[in-house]
């Protein structure tokens, strides 16, 4: 990496992205995050109670009689007594490791320039909620940040549900033996292993939601225009197995269960007309900018987030922006094609950012931390 | 063969890699100690070289990239390519000759940075020729100006009522964080603490300050250039565009349909002037072409020749036909000269041909030079009637068409209010009483245009029949 040609320079920094569904961690300068594991953390538990785990600061993680593991076989493999726990809600201390340096940026900044912008709204769909955060010149705007609820989990509940209408069992692949290929629509057949241990209920929770995930993932189309009972009747159905072998073609269900995410009025579950549609969202958080930013917003709007990977998001994102701008503006939709892109688009902008030599003299080096305390967090992370 | 196979093997071995011969302390071929440059590896002609800095207008000063010089002075004044290509040999694709000189080897070094307050020391690899020298990147550490004031001039200069000192304190502080960004400093202004405020009110108290602060602080004598912010012309500018952003589908239509309206009026209105001034032309042409009759009658009957030369009104080419003039060299058939041009339509023929058999005129007359030129004449006066009539039968009609329309609006009673746009008649000719439709209907639109006919022309019309009864006789 000549520092001349592009202006890089490698120092061997560390990025890391913690979100709410998965973490993503690597080198910068690299393209694509080395780990990318779920943001969930295994406690084996020595104790009787099995209640949450006690907190962890000050020390490095460990704590007698308790490990954590991360994305290791560990949690995959059904063990007694293991606690599956968020480390965003109960937080971690990382300050007991040697860092020489550090540096805070805003992931709607670093999507921003994954997609080579340094201004544009940048609409993030993730797991837990869907935001429109306005970014001017490498700044977030904060009093335009929208957000909603409505997002990948949202899916899920509403796949839950349908799977409970439709009476059918979810049963991760743990717990199967062997099953037996069925006609479609029949109920399943399959044999529970034998001596399957005592799993806690938050572990047994968390594999049932991979099954839903990938249900979710392959299965779900939003569609181009907003439902309409014939036209999602003649839309092609999709084949889906599940785990313990139960199949059924899905058709109208594909598009209502997404349409959610763009029309929450007719969407089950939700207490009152209060939810904004992703479509709100965007243009609610572009109203609330400057009038003079706004076509430099319209102009780049920046889809990221897992979320927004459901066939079909963007093109209806499209439309129904189109709609709802004044006709002078001009709109550009911007989505990167890869699913690695847009999961990891923050990742990939503090890769960027982080391998810059202009980037080199904005860390917060250990020393300045222990000076200025958070302040200087503050003032020097935008 | 042995012997062979082992010299070829060597040779092989000592043209590959600098490496290799550094290894067996072999001589190399060219003994050029110094750092590896581009022109090693790709391997640039010399004598190509010389022949492009010739031709070269301008010299590229040095230490400046090719392609960034390209960029600035390019002969062709294309736009630059999106990825720059680094041959120099044209179309044929260059190899790179790897391991021609000694491998340079990274240190993986500390370095301090410049731009830096703390100090700090980071590591990172780099050229070990390069240790010891600047960190490059130091150079892009740039921020904005932003005036710095003391307490005394502040409280001399700086005072307002409208502001705090703490407050433009916290203004002035966020303005150095975030380069002057306005918009980013607006957003995250302390609105708790101070009173919530608009970008043009921070931009305001700024800029005064600024203003301020450049005239106290001036040599005396010197008219330093202040930049004066309007801020009332800023806040009425946003209020505009929020009302053309927010404006609903509805009334974009509107003004659309207005603006088409606009056009079609603009357009008729157009159209009624160019056939007001076509009439205009026939007429005056009709009129010209009597006056010069007339007077050159009676300038044959007085044989006098000079009134002949003084009227003679230019004719314009829409009125009658004109005959070409011979100018053949040599013997011609004066009859040609009688031939109609084939600008004439069929109509004006048929209309000529008309009117010579009714009056009992000889369709080819024995072309004699009096009556050839007489016959031409009449012709011509024949298409003028033609057109005349023509236009005269016109303007009856859209007459007709006014009076039915004015009749049925009086009936239908003054509240009926009129619609702009009308069928395929244009409307023209002025109606005797235009002031009464003015007054009763306001928007109804009635252009007064369109030359009255003069009772010249419809005079006009005898007198040609008479002429022609005359000529015939």
């Amino acid at each position: 990496m000549s520092g001349g040609v592009y202006g890089g320079d490698e120092v061997g920094a560390l990025v890391f992205d913690i979100g709410s569904y998965s973490v993503r961690a690597g080198y910068a300068g690299e393209d694509c995050p080395k780990a990318d594991f779920p943001t969930v953390i295994g406690v084996t538990l020595d104790r009787e109670d099995g209640t949450t785990p006690m907190e962890t600061d000050g020390e490095k993680g460990k704590q007698s009689g308790t490990t954590y593991y991360i994305d290791t076989n560990q949690l995959r493999v059904p063990r007694e007594n293991m606690e599956v726990m968020s480390p965003l809600k109960n937080g971690m201390s990382t300050w007991h490791y040697n860092i020489p340096a550090f540096f805070l940026c805003k992931t709607a900044v670093l999507s921003a320039f994954a997609n080579g912008r340094s201004t544009g709204l940048v609409l993030d769909s993730g797991a837990t909620h869907t935001t429109a955060i306005p970014v001017h010149d490498g700044y977030v705007l904060q009093q335009g940040i929208v957000k909603s609820p409505l997002a990948g989990d949202f899916m899920s509940m509403q796949c839950r549900e349908l799977f409970q209408e439709l009476s059918v069992e979810i049963v991760p692949p743990y717990m199967i033996a062997s099953k037996d290929s069925v006609r479609e629509g029949a109920p399943a057949s399959w044999k529970k292993k034998e001596k399957l241990p005592q799993v806690t209920r938050s572990w047994h929770n968390y594999m049932c939601n991979t099954v839903i995930q990938d249900f979710q993932a392959s299965v779900l189309q939003v569609s181009d225009s907003p439902y309409d009972e014939q036209v999602a009747a003649q839309m092609p159905t999709v084949h889906y197995e599940l785990p313990n072998g139960f199949n059924c073609d899905f058709g109208a269900e594909r598009l209502k269960i997404p349409e959610g995410l763009f029309d929450p009025s007719n969407a089950k579950g939700l207490s009152g007309n209060t939810m904004l549609g992703v479509g709100h969202v965007v243009t609610t958080s572009v109203g609330m900018c400057d009038i003079d930013i706004r076509p430099g917003l319209y102009g780049s709007v920046i889809v990221t987030g897992g979320n927004t990977l459901i066939q079909g998001f963007t093109d209806r994102l499209n439309r129904e922006l189109s709609q709802k701008t004044p006709p002078s503006m001009r709109l550009k939709l911007i989505a990167s094609n890869t699913t690695v892109e847009r999961r990891f688009s923050a990742w990939i902008g503090g890769s960027i950012l982080a391998s810059l030599g202009t980037f080199q003299q904005m860390w917060i080096s250990k020393q300045e931390y222990d000076e200025g305390g958070k302040q200087c967090v503050d003032r020097k992370c935008p | 063969q042995t012997s062979t196979s082992k010299s070829s093997l060597t040779k092989k071995i000592m043209t590959t890699g600098a490496d290799v011969r550094d290894i067996l302390e072999l001589a190399g071929g060219d003994n050029d100690a110094g750092p590896i440059s581009k022109k090693d590896i790709i391997n640039s002609d010399k004598k190509k070289a010389k022949k492009s800095t010739e031709t070269l207008t301008f010299k590229r000063p040095e230490g400046m990239h090719r392609e960034v010089y390209a960029l600035l002075y390019s002969d062709k004044k294309d736009a630059p390519p999106l990825l720059p290509s680094d041959t120099t040999q044209g179309y044929r694709t260059v190899k790179a000759k790897l391991g021609c000189k000694k491998v340079r080897p990274w240190k993986w070094m500390p370095f301090t940075n410049p731009a830096r307050k703390d100090g700090a020391i980071f590591h990172h690899w780099r050229r070990a020729v390069e240790e010891g020298k600047d960190y490059p990147f130091a150079r892009f550490n740039k921020t904005v100006q932003v005036p710095v004031y003391s307490e005394q001039e502040y409280q001399m200069y700086l005072h307002d009522d409208g502001w705090t000192k703490a407050e433009t304190d916290h203004l002035f502080d966020l303005c150095k964080r975030f380069d002057l960004r306005f918009i980013v400093i607006h957003d995250r202004y302390d609105h708790q603490q101070y009173r919530k405020r608009s970008v043009e009110d921070l931009k305001e108290r700024y800029y005064n300050i600024c203003g301020k602060l450049t005239k106290v602080r001036a040599v005396s004598g010197t008219e330093p250039k202040i930049y004066i912010f309007d801020a009332g012309h800023e806040r009425r500018r946003k209020e505009q565009l929020e009302r053309l952003f927010s404006r609903t589908p509805e009334q974009v239509a509107e003004e659309e349909y207005l603006i088409q309206e606009l056009r079609k009026i603009e357009t008729r209105k157009k159209e009624r002037e160019k056939k007001a001034q076509d009439l205009q032309k026939l007429i005056t042409a009709a009129d010209s072409t009597t006056e010069m009759r007339r007077a050159e009658r009676k300038a044959t009957k007085k044989k006098l020749p000079q009134k002949r030369e003084t009227e003679k009104p230019a004719v314009p080419e829409t009125a009658g036909i004109k005959f070409p003039d011979f100018k053949s060299a040599g013997v011609s058939l004066r009859s040609q000269r009688m031939k109609l041009p084939s600008s004439v339509g069929q109509k004006k023929i048929k209309a000529i041909e008309q009117i010579l058999t009714e009056q009992g005129v000889d369709l080819n007359p024995m072309p004699t030079e009096e009556i050839v030129q007489m016959f031409n004449e009449l012709r011509s006066d024949l298409v003028l009637v033609y057109e005349l009539k023509q236009a005269h039968s016109n303007c009856e009609y859209e007459q007709q068409m006014l009076r039915h329309r004015y009749d049925a609006l009086l009936k239908a009673g003054g509240a009926v209010t009129p619609q702009s746009e009308s069928g395929g008649v244009p409307d023209s000719q002025a109606w005797p009483g235009p002031d009464d439709i003015k007054t009763e209907a306001k928007e109804q639109i009635i252009d007064v245009v369109g030359a009255p006919l003069t009772p010249n022309s419809v005079s006009r019309q005898n007198d040609l029949i008479i002429e022609l009864q005359v000529f015939a006789h």
